[in-house]
């Protein structure tokens, strides 16, 4: 194994000829992967009690499924270490709670990204980021944890671009966002805790994304000014599509303390958003978006004569004020006010999955 | 001699079989007297085209609508109870519109399913969505597959642009739905 090798024994050229075999059989996200062998897949295996046969994932309308061993292979491919290996689990366990992705969300228009935060122990065994840069680059499993899901969707499910994916623009950070949460400078309980799961565990909770943009407020010393400039951007038209949409906040442990130095812990956080995001009426009118369907899709009210608004003079964004409807983190780095919004696919399972190893 | 690589996608071994192609539904020659089916896929305007289309089909084709139901979810085939609902009480289904990454998908195997299941189908997609349309077709045994493409962007139109796409749809509806030749019936 390479790992046994010395430095003059590697050969760049074979390692070269084996990444452009895989890039000819059409295994590549775009990036090099790691050719996977029989003993490193085995490396990998030996991280968990789970029998490689293991079906861990099945869309019948493509008749296609995900075993541990591809799971496996497909984490070789990315970069992973076997150690991470367990984390991988948990995390496709954590995305299969999840509605659209045993449904069409992998081949959906909007080209969803899971959002993967890990937290316990294993955030400092494996080095998962927790702190600057935490959305990326340049941590190994930050990054090639998150690659191994979106391998195993490409490879194991066969769900290519520009075939059965669909994806109209993706977005940036898809199959590339994956963090521990920074409980240590979090003054809330872990998201796992919030999760059910006694403080402590190793776990991964897991969503699909649309996108993530900052909010960035350093110069208020309020946590209502904090909140509403949160508010403002959840509530933006542009994101609504359904009668209510779904959102998290990654917090930098700056917001996070000042809010929990305001008397908001994440519940009053949740409740604080879930009644003021959002717009009036008559802005989701003049974009076209003031009335819903009975499938539940946004539109114009206009456009059938028996259509009116809903819900009077403001509509709420969020469906409720729990868990699901937004999901708190924290992480980042402590030197700024600078926090990310984070746009849900769906809802979240509001669901933790430890992650077992052997 | 050094490892072999592995394959990540567990299709090293299924060899590409040679398809025998989708064997059609039995076609009559005219959809006269003949029980429609339509089935939406809650895409916005799915339904309401195809209930322009099911119009027409009875004050020109003398056929009559037999059921008007929905496919709850989108992204996956209509399930096998749905599928017999359709083959109790009709002869002929049109479905759609597939006008999403996923549901342009399903829709396809929707209609090479009900195909399988002895009813004449016609599957309305947007031509935005061929490539991966295409795709399940192959992937369900029935390469090249034929489906109606209607222009994209479908959920846009008002809903007389939606009677009009009807009108448009027609002729290769009645086509589709009948034996190729005797189409004029």
């Amino acid at each position: 194994m390479t790992a046994d090798l010395t430095k003059a024994e590697l050969d760049p050229d074979a390692a070269h000829g084996a990444i452009e075999y895989c890039y000819a059989q059409g295994w590549s996200d775009g990036l090099p992967l790691v050719p996977a062998t029989r003993p490193l897949m085995a490396r990998f295996l030996a991280t968990t009690r789970r029998s490689p046969d293991e079906v861990i994932g099945r869309l019948p309308q493509l008749d296609r499924s995900v075993t541990v061993e591809l799971a496996a292979i497909n984490a070789v491919m990315a970069g992973c270490l076997p150690e991470y290996f367990p984390v991988v689990l948990a995390t496709w366990d954590a995305l299969m709670l999840e509605r659209s992705t045993t449904g069409g969300g992998w081949q959906s228009t909007s080209g969803p990204a899971p959002l993967i935060v890990v937290n316990g122990p294993a955030r400092a065994e494996l080095g998962i980021n927790a702190a600057g840069g935490v959305f990326g680059p340049g941590f190994r499993p930050n990054a090639t944890i998150p690659r191994a899901i979106g391998l195993m969707v490409r490879n194991a499910y066969g769900i290519h671009p520009h075939e059965l994916e669909q994806a109209t623009q993706g977005l940036p950070g898809r199959w590339s966002i994956c963090l521990a949460e920074n409980e240590e400078e979090s003054p809330w309980p872990p998201l796992a805790a919030e999760a059910g799961l006694p403080p402590g565990t190793s776990a991964v909770s897991a969503t699909l994304l649309r996108t993530c943009e900052f909010v960035d407020n350093r110069h208020t010393s309020s946590a209502e000014h904090l909140l509403a400039d949160f508010a403002d951007t959840i509530g933006r038209s542009g994101a609504w599509i359904f009668r209510h949409a779904s959102a998290g906040i990654v917090f930098c442990p700056e917001h996070a303390q000042l809010l929990a130095g305001g008397g908001f812990d994440r519940a009053a956080v949740r409740a604080f958003l879930a009644d003021r995001s959002g717009r009036s009426t008559a802005e989701l009118a003049g974009v076209g978006k003031d009335y819903c369907d009975d499938n539940g899709v946004r539109g114009p009210g206009s456009r059938d004569t028996e259509a009116g608004p809903d819900s009077g003079g403001f509509q709420r964004m969020l469906p409720g004020s729990e868990p699901q409807n937004l999901l708190v983190a924290v992480a980042g780095a402590r030197n700024a006010g600078i926090s990310m919004v984070v746009r849900l696919f769906g809802g979240w399972s509001g669901t933790a999955i430890p992650v077992s190893g052997t | 001699m050094p490892n072999a690589i592995l394959d990540p996608t567990g299709r090293a071994d299924v060899a590409k079989a040679s398809s025998p192609g989708l064997m059609l539904a039995p076609r009559r020659p005219d959809l006269s007297g003949l029980q429609v089916g339509l089935m939406d896929n809650t895409k916005h305007n799915a339904a309401l085209l195809l209930a322009e289309i099911g119009k027409l089909l009875a004050a020109e084709q003398g056929a009559t609508v037999t059921v008007e139901a929905t496919k709850a979810n989108f992204a996956a085939p209509a399930p096998a109870e749905l599928v017999e609902r359709y083959r109790e009480a009709c002869d002929v289904v049109i479905t759609g519109v597939g006008d999403c990454g996923s549901c342009s998908a399903s829709a396809v195997a929707d209609g090479i399913g009900f195909e399988q299941a002895g009813l004449p189908a016609a599957v309305i997609c947007s031509d935005a969505f061929v490539v991966t349309a295409d795709a399940m077709a192959e992937l369900r045994g029935a390469p090249g597959y034929h489906y109606l493409r209607t222009a994209h962007p479908v959920a846009v139109l008002t809903t007389d642009q939606v009677r009009q796409r009807a009108k448009q749809l027609l002729p290769e509806v009645v086509a589709t739905l009948t034996e190729p030749g005797r189409r004029d019936g």
